[in-house]
């Protein structure tokens, strides 16, 4: 309520934190406001002020709101030693604003009449004096500027003992498996007892609890411990007379001396060649915590030769190490295993390998990977097994093998292998390994599985060869079917064929992601891993894609690869005309560099008459001696001079004309050997060079002299009175051209050593071939076609003659 | 008279002992001799002047801070609640003689110190988060310490001035809280007024 003492107006208005409020006009100067329920706004107030409509404020106040006093919640009083009671409570809001302090509390005690004002809001401590009452009644009053409030209770004195926190708590006697703690408390009045409760926590768990009364040392023994572990130990205690509330909790913390290993290591061995010598990786697994009962120091490997007992090798390996290797020989071994702390040895694990390798051509199996792991299950061993081994490596196989193994015992025929590391799309292989009495393990079974199989990751390298007309070959040999995320159960062999054709019956159409249409064989042997495409048409192109599947799926798409097919009859051309081809053309060639050898030997110029058949038939048993003539035995005797009319022109080269049209004079002779007429002994000699047997033309003039008679020279030649103007003419003659021999030359022509000059039949042959003189040298021989004589010349052999003797050309 | 005490004459105590004499300025006869215990600055008319226009350069955020502060209706009806009507506030003659001048100046920074004193107090209670107010309020009587010495010093090194007679305004710790919002509007309305004038007077 409020009022309001300015000279009033009709237009005035009054305002709390912007909102008009209304009054009730006492009179023309008083108005009064009543305000309800106003909510604490601000510890600073708020402004309510008055203003004029055409004016402004005439003033105003400031209204301050405070919190409403609250009765003390919670109230109650205890003591730790009897002597001092301590009274709390819970004050609620504080009513304290800027013009007035916050509430005060003051404590009352109805019996003693004693009054204390408290110092603070929310505890109080009220002396308790000696041999004083034991029942004590309290009021507390809290109260400000504007409101009161109390609360009492009534209690007895002993009933409201809180002990204060124990103290010194300390362990002694601290062994592996034992330690005494002890502790101290506060006295309470005369030799009151109090009820201490100790309790053991180990990782925070309450493990064991003791309940102590003691007056003031405590002390308990904690027995049951577990060596090399750390325990907390806290005591707490109570009032015994009259239990009112615990004290607070002192903590300590201990740890208990370390143990000897309580257990073997878990063992497990590896057995491979190395350089030819058996060599055993073994592995341990680290004891537990609770085993090791302290820090593993060093691990001892003792290695004893079974066949020669006297030999013991001992390795002392540091910890933390888990393996170790051991190169044997074909011996069989027995190896213990020990870890060792600070106290002493574990016990012993024992295994036993040999030299021997061991049958490793065992049953293979598939496992199915589950939620938990891979189930394992396994043919038990017939005889006596101590216990079963199964074996694996925790990565995938491309990677270095974390080798994992798992003991079992005498009857256990399954389980389920879990490990944190096994992932989808890896193959595991396990090995089941059966332990005999003799403490040596021996393959049973091997086993292969995913924990969860996926599609293959990638396809195989396709080769595609014997490209036909009709048919192609695929082959991915290379592909290796343990390395994919599941087990490859086949290949799906995709075909686009050409535009229009149909599936071949033993495709099947499908249609691909892409929407488009295709073929599709399915080979269902993951082993397989060639396909011959056929029913194909030629000329046609057509795409494959090759990819494997597994129970999942198949794997990804990839691009198709062309092929296309070639012409029908495109083979027949390569298979067999090529070759002939190339033959041919290697004969060619051949012929072409050896063309001159081959025509000596097939078909020479001269024939070798020793090559000849005549010899056999010449040869008889009337003349026996009769034989083939030496050449350089051969003197000729006479030289045929052909006259050729004048005007006449002959062509040699080509020519196939006849000659018989060309008139010729009858031919004389020039005798060189004497006969039995004409000798006149020794007279100029007259060389010839004879092409056939490779002289030179330029030896023309380093000849011999050739015995000429000088008979009847032609009289063509003129007078031949000395062999120089012979041999010019036989010069000229030999080297006239190929083309033609000038008119009104004479030509020479060997007729023959043996032809008798005066029958003037050149092919009978002399009975008495005459003996050649000394210096009888035959080196030339002019061979001119027969046909100018007698015959058409022979085109081969006689055109080849005469294109030889072409002008400065020289037989070879 | 308690709240007097406690709210005004330490500060007159402090302004008075803090600078220049180094000791209470007697309060004596007219015509007593006037000594400063240390020389005055060298520059101080300067030195006065410099002070003069810092207090009028800040005046004006001071005002618009504290009515802001006391929430409404002051923003809005300065010319009500705010107005410079300060009728006890020592006069201020521009052209009188600079002895003059520097006298009434002495006496108007006296009384503004008290009442920025009072303001300061009154504030801390009513408005305790208004950090930016309490700054300027503070920054504002740390300078009018600081003139007040000088004006001292000048008076008494050249005019051997060495009294001079002030008066306060009200004390304000019995009044109503709204009354001590307005008068302490009123103060800083008054205040910015003045310090323009008398800045621009020396």
């Amino acid at each position: 309520m409020g009022g309001s003492r300015w000279i009033h107006q009709d237009n005035i208005s009054c305002y709390l934190e912007g909102v008009q409020i209304h009054g009730e006009q006492l009179d023309r100067s008083v108005t009064a406001f009543e305000l309800k329920n106003v909510s604490f706004i601000r510890k600073k107030g708020t402004n309510v002020f008055c203003k004029m409509e055409q004016g402004g404020v005439l003033g105003g106040i400031v209204l301050f709101v405070s919190k409403v006093l609250q009765e003390p919640k919670d109230f109650s009083c205890e003591t730790q030693d009897l002597k001092t009671l301590t009274c709390t409570w819970d004050p609620g809001s504080d009513t304290g604003l800027t013009k007035q302090p916050s509430q005060s509390y003051t404590l009352f005690e109805s019996f003693s009449g004693k009054r204390t004002l408290c110092k603070h809001r929310n505890w109080c401590n009220w002396q308790v004096a000696q041999d004083s009452q034991e029942t004590y009644n309290f009021t507390l009053l809290a109260e400000n500027y504007l409101r009161k409030r109390s609360v009492s209770i009534l209690f007895n004195l002993t009933q409201r003992v809180h002990p204060m926190t124990p103290y010194n708590l300390f362990p002694k006697n601290v062994g592996a498996t034992n330690a005494t703690m002890t502790w101290k408390v506060h006295s309470i009045g005369n030799n009151s007892t109090l009820l201490c409760q100790l309790e053991l926590l180990t990782e925070e768990k309450v493990i064991q609890q003791h309940n102590v009364s003691i007056k003031v040392n405590g002390e308990y023994l904690l027995s049951e411990l577990e060596p090399d572990t750390e325990y907390v130990a806290r005591v707490r205690c109570a009032y015994t007379k009259h239990f009112w509330k615990w004290s607070e909790f002192i903590s300590q913390k201990f740890n208990t001396a370390e143990a000897a290993p309580s257990e073997a290591p878990d063992v497990w061995r590896n057995m491979k060649m190395v350089s030819g010598h058996p060599t055993v990786s073994l592995f341990w697994k680290p004891l537990s915590k609770v085993h090791a009962n302290g820090k593993i120091l060093f691990y001892n490997v003792t290695v004893e030769n079974l066949d020669k007992p006297s030999r013991l090798e001992v390795l002392s390996i540091p910890a933390p190490a888990r393996s170790t290797e051991l190169t044997l020989d074909q011996c069989s071994y027995q190896i213990h295993v020990t870890a060792h702390n600070s106290v002493g040895p574990s016990p012993a694990s024992v295994i036993v390998v040999s030299g021997d390798p061991g049958n490793e051509e065992v049953e293979k199996g598939r496992v199915n990977g589950t939620e938990d792991g891979f189930s394992v299950s396994w043919k038990p061993q017939s005889g006596d097994a101590t216990g079963y081994v199964v074996e694996w490596c925790d990565g995938p196989q491309d990677l270095p093998c974390v080798l994992q193994w798992k003991n079992l015992g005498p009857n256990t025929t399954s389980t389920v292998i879990s490990s944190g590391a096994f992932r989808p799309g890896v193959r595991y292989n396990f090995r089941i390994y059966g332990i005999s009495t003799k403490r040596m393990a021996h393959l049973l079974e091997k086993k292969a599985g995913y924990l969860e199989e996926l599609a293959p990751s990638d396809n195989p390298q396709v080769v595609m060869s014997n490209l036909t007309s009709h048919s192609f070959t695929l082959s991915w040999k290379d592909y290796s079917t343990e390395s994919q995320p599941g087990f490859i159960q086949g290949y799906h062999v995709y075909l686009k064929p050409k535009a229009g054709e149909q599936c071949h019956q033993a495709f099947e159409k499908t249609v691909l992601p892409e929407d488009s249409v295709c073929c599709k064989y399915t080979i269902d042997n993951p082993e397989q891993k060639t396909f011959v495409v056929e029913n194909l048409q030629p000329e046609s192109v057509y795409e494959f894609f090759v990819t494997p599947y597994t129970s999942v799926g198949e794997g990804p798409l990839d691009a198709f690869t062309k092929v296309t097919t070639p012409d029908e009859y495109s083979h027949i051309l390569i298979r067999i005309i090529l070759p002939m081809v190339f033959c041919v053309l290697i004969v060619m060639i051949i012929c072409y560099l050896k063309s001159q050898w081959l025509k000596e030997k097939c078909y020479p110029d001269i024939p070798d008459p020793y090559k000849s058949s005549v010899l056999s038939l010449i040869k008889s048993k009337e003349n026996p001696h009769l034989t083939i003539m030496n050449v350089n035995d051969c003197v000729p005797d006479a030289i045929e001079v052909i006259n050729k009319p004048e005007g006449s022109k002959i062509q040699f080269l080509g020519t196939r004309k006849s000659l018989t049209e060309t008139e010729f004079t009858k031919p004389a002779y020039l005798y060189l050997l004497p006969t039995e007429k004409n000798y006149s002994g020794p007279g100029p000699c007259i060389c010839f060079e004879n092409f056939t047997y490779n002289q030179a033309a330029s030896d023309f003039a380093s000849c011999g002299h050739f015995p000429v008679t000088p008979q009847a020279p032609p009289p063509q030649l003129g007078p031949l009175t000395s062999p120089e103007n012979l041999l010019k003419a036989l010069e000229q003659n030999y080297m006239n051209s190929l083309g033609e021999i000038p008119a009104g030359e004479a030509n020479l022509n060997y007729v023959s050593q043996l032809a008798s000059p005066t029958s003037g039949d050149k092919d009978s042959l002399p009975t008495n071939p005459p003996e050649p003189a000394l210096c009888s040298e035959y080196k030339m021989q002019m061979a001119i076609p027969l046909g100018l004589a007698s015959a058409p010349p022979r085109e081969n052999s006689s055109l080849s003659s005469t294109t030889l003797l072409g002008q400065g050309e020289h037989c070879s | 008279m308690k709240v007097l005490a406690a709210g005004v004459v330490p500060l007159l105590l402090v302004l008075h002992w803090k600078h220049g004499a180094g000791s209470p300025l007697p309060i004596t006869p007219v015509n007593a001799t006037c000594a400063t215990r240390h020389p005055c600055h060298s520059n101080l008319m300067n030195q006065i002047k410099n002070q003069l226009a810092q207090l009028n350069s800040s005046a004006k955020a001071l005002f618009i801070l504290y009515y802001t502060a006391q929430g409404e209706p002051f923003p809005n009806n300065l010319d009500k609640l705010c107005s410079p009507n300060v009728t006890d506030f020592p006069p201020f003659h521009a052209n009188g003689t600079e002895k003059a001048r520097l006298v009434e100046l002495y006496r108007i920074i006296a009384y503004l110190g008290a009442s920025l004193g009072n303001i300061t107090r009154d504030q801390k209670v009513l408005n305790p988060s208004a950090h930016s107010l309490h700054s300027k309020l503070n920054a504002t009587a740390d300078v009018m310490r600081g003139l007040l010495s000088n004006v001292l010093c000048r008076l008494c090194s050249k005019y051997h001035v060495a009294h001079v007679d002030v008066a306060y305004g009200p004390d304000t710790s019995g009044k109503d809280v709204f009354q001590k919002k307005k008068l302490g509007c009123q103060l800083l309305g008054k205040y910015k007024q003045v310090i323009a004038v008398v800045a621009q007077a020396f």
